[in-house]
């Protein structure tokens, strides 16, 4: 519990820790300017108005959006990149600095053990996400219960999920605090790890989508097309090998599509909700296909493996080194 | 008479090599003041961290307050102050206190009112609500002290207490360390400043190169090189400095050394002298202070001396 409330103490301390709130906040109230008209949508409490003829005030397709641009550009934008990469920068030190001449002595000189120190100071790096998060969705549930007239606290899953994608990538730069004790490298090394998710998340999604046609959508002779399948689905098989060690970052925010309710359906489809952006009716479900080509446990379930393995080597280390 | 700390053997060679502690053995009774000296890099940090657990010896046997050393739960009756204490910035000094109270376990509201008591036991208590941002080296070195001693410790350890003191402040952590001990706790202080050790110390040890080089009660070892002086108005006549030198005293221009245990020897010194006619100026007992056993003991460059 101490070592919790110090937790929240330095978060309260963090200079960047009230900038992302404040941001978050800022965007949060940006969301609840958004409303319905009988023609379309406005934004900023009615300042600006843009004509849809699908998106209007009554329409079944006011919640898919209110909820699409939470789920497509709050969560999976702003939430799940800037927060998360404020919070990255911000909680950077945490290690380094609990880790450093004069700071740790005391710590361990008391009747704690290492391990229980290891985990409290991770998880109270963890509690900037989830307070930034948290108090950002709280402002978001009461915007859709003014906008939608329902009160949806699925929303709420952005809460776990986002600290889960945070968890993957602080779980790398604490590795690398704790054996380095350097902030400058431990930033770096989250930067890249996280990177390298993303990249071979899309790049396995590509290879996704192209390997898994959804119709006729190769214009070449039969036997070139199988061909050009057959090298996309090896392709895809390898780096789904290589995805399986690495954490998912895009795809844990993606099971928020999974989870969210909309008309009273538990289940957001991006495809529908591209088709009523674009005022269209029909949608292509290609993508949709390729957003769930992953279960949940195995999106969740490897890349929480990734983060324990990799907690585990830090916590080794901080458990057995010399001070 | 119990001992508090019982170090068979303590040995810590670093990853490279390079052995900080040799097999150190030592004992600490309990309710005294120990004092630990040494110079720099000498093992001293080493010997406390590896009783603290901050870092892992390569070989350690002995006890802590009676159980062994390392036993996690025995540590919530030890208070310690690193050496170079350093606090987060966004804590106040009070907010420190009571961080350290609920490491040890202790109760919160025990730990508030003790953290009172505390903070104006160290001069902190109107500065207690501030951020330890804003405290100078010799306030965080106090509330560092009240954060050793909130647990109510048995074993204080103390690793330069006085680092970045002023002198006023100096003798308050003398005072302290001085009721410390009346209220029956040990105190394990770890210091170079060895005029301040020897003012408040009952035993000491001399740590170089990771080896005791000198050990036992500060009266006992001040008094190794006890003898007494006597001054003469002017320089001692050649007559009588010849007479002396056959006796044994030692006499330089108008100094006379006797080395005695006692002042029975010096009486013939003073009756010859009085019998000369000479003035006597001055006569003292002089007691090697620690300082010249620990220069003794280590030589300037830092290297073991022979014993």
């Amino acid at each position: 519990m101490t070592l919790l409330v110090d937790s929240l103490r330095l978060l309260r301390a963090r200079v960047l820790f009230w900038v992302t709130l404040g941001i978050s906040a800022l965007a949060a109230i940006l969301y609840l300017s958004i409303g319905f008209t009988p023609t379309g949508v406005s934004v900023l409490f009615g300042a600006t108005e843009f004509k849809n003829p699908l998106i209007q005030s009554g329409s079944e397709f006011s919640e898919l959006f209110y909820l699409g641009l939470f789920s497509k550009f709050i969560v999976g934008l702003w939430l799940s990149w800037v927060a998360v990469g404020l919070a990255l920068i911000s909680c950077a030190p945490v290690f380094p600095d609990f880790m450093s001449e004069g700071s740790i002595g005391i710590p361990l000189s008391k009747p704690v053990s290492r391990l229980t120190l290891f985990v409290c100071k991770y998880i109270g790096a963890l509690l900037f996400v989830v307070v930034q998060v948290g108090l950002f969705c709280v402002i978001v549930f009461v915007a859709i219960r003014w906008r939608v007239g329902t009160w949806n606290p699925s929303i709420f899953w952005a809460v776990p999920l986002v600290t889960l994608v945070f968890s993957y990538i602080y779980s790398v730069v604490v590795l690398v605090s704790v054996k380095t004790r350097s902030v400058l490298a431990a930033v770096l090394a989250g930067v890249l790890i996280w990177f390298v998710a993303w990249l071979g998340q899309k790049s396995e999604e590509f290879l996704y989508m192209a390997s898994h046609p959804a119709g006729a959508v190769l214009e070449v002779p039969e036997e070139q097309g199988q061909s050009a399948l057959t090298d996309m689905e090896k392709w895809h098989r390898v780096i789904v090998g290589v995805m399986a060690c690495l954490p998912k970052t895009g795809e844990t925010m993606n099971v928020m599509d999974r989870l969210v309710v909309v008309g009273g359906k538990t289940g957001f489809s991006n495809s529908q909700f591209l088709a009523a952006l674009f005022g269209q009716a029909q949608e292509d479900s290609t993508l949709d296909q390729a957003l769930t080509r992953n279960s949940t446990s195995y999106v969740i379930g490897t890349s929480l493996l990734f983060e324990a393995l990799i907690l585990g080597a830090a916590a080794w280390i901080f458990c057995r080194r010399d001070y | 008479m119990s001992m508090a700390v019982s170090i068979e053997c303590l040995r810590k060679i670093y990853r490279g090599g390079f052995e900080a502690l040799a097999g150190v053995s030592l004992e600490v009774p309990a309710g005294s003041v120990f004092g630990l000296l040494g110079p720099n890099g000498a093992g001293k940090s080493t010997l406390v961290k590896s009783l603290l657990t901050i870092l892992r010896p390569t070989e350690c046997r002995g006890t802590l307050l009676g159980q062994p050393i390392g036993h996690r739960a025995t540590l919530s009756r030890v208070g310690y102050l690193p050496e170079h204490a350093k606090f987060p910035e966004y804590l106040t000094g009070r907010q420190v206190v009571e961080f350290s109270a609920g490491l040890s376990k202790v109760p919160t509201a025990i730990a508030k009112r003790r953290t009172g008591e505390l903070l104006e036991r160290v001069g902190m208590t109107s500065w207690g609500d501030k951020p330890v941002g804003s405290y100078s080296k010799g306030m965080k070195q106090r509330v560092g002290l009240a954060q050793a001693l909130v647990n109510d410790p048995e074993l204080v350890f103390l690793d330069e207490p006085t680092d970045g003191v002023d002198p006023g402040g100096r003798i308050e952590i003398r005072k302290l360390i001085e009721a410390m001990r009346a209220e029956g706790k040990t105190v394990f202080v770890n210091s170079h400043l060895l005029a301040e050790v020897e003012q408040v110390a009952d035993h000491v040890v001399i740590l170089a190169k990771g080896r005791i080089v000198e050990s036992g009660k500060v009266s006992d070892l001040t008094s190794r090189g006890r003898h007494y002086e006597i001054r003469t108005e002017g320089p001692v006549p050649p007559g009588i400095r010849e007479k002396f030198n056959a006796q044994g005293w030692e006499v330089a221009g108008d100094r006379i050394s006797i080395q005695a245990q006692d002042a029975g020897p010096v009486q013939p010194v003073i009756d010859a002298l009085r019998a000369e006619n000479i003035s006597i100026r001055e006569v003292r007992e002089a007691r090697i202070s620690l300082e010249d056993l620990f220069l003794s003991a280590v030589n300037p460059d830092g290297t073991e001396a022979s014993r």
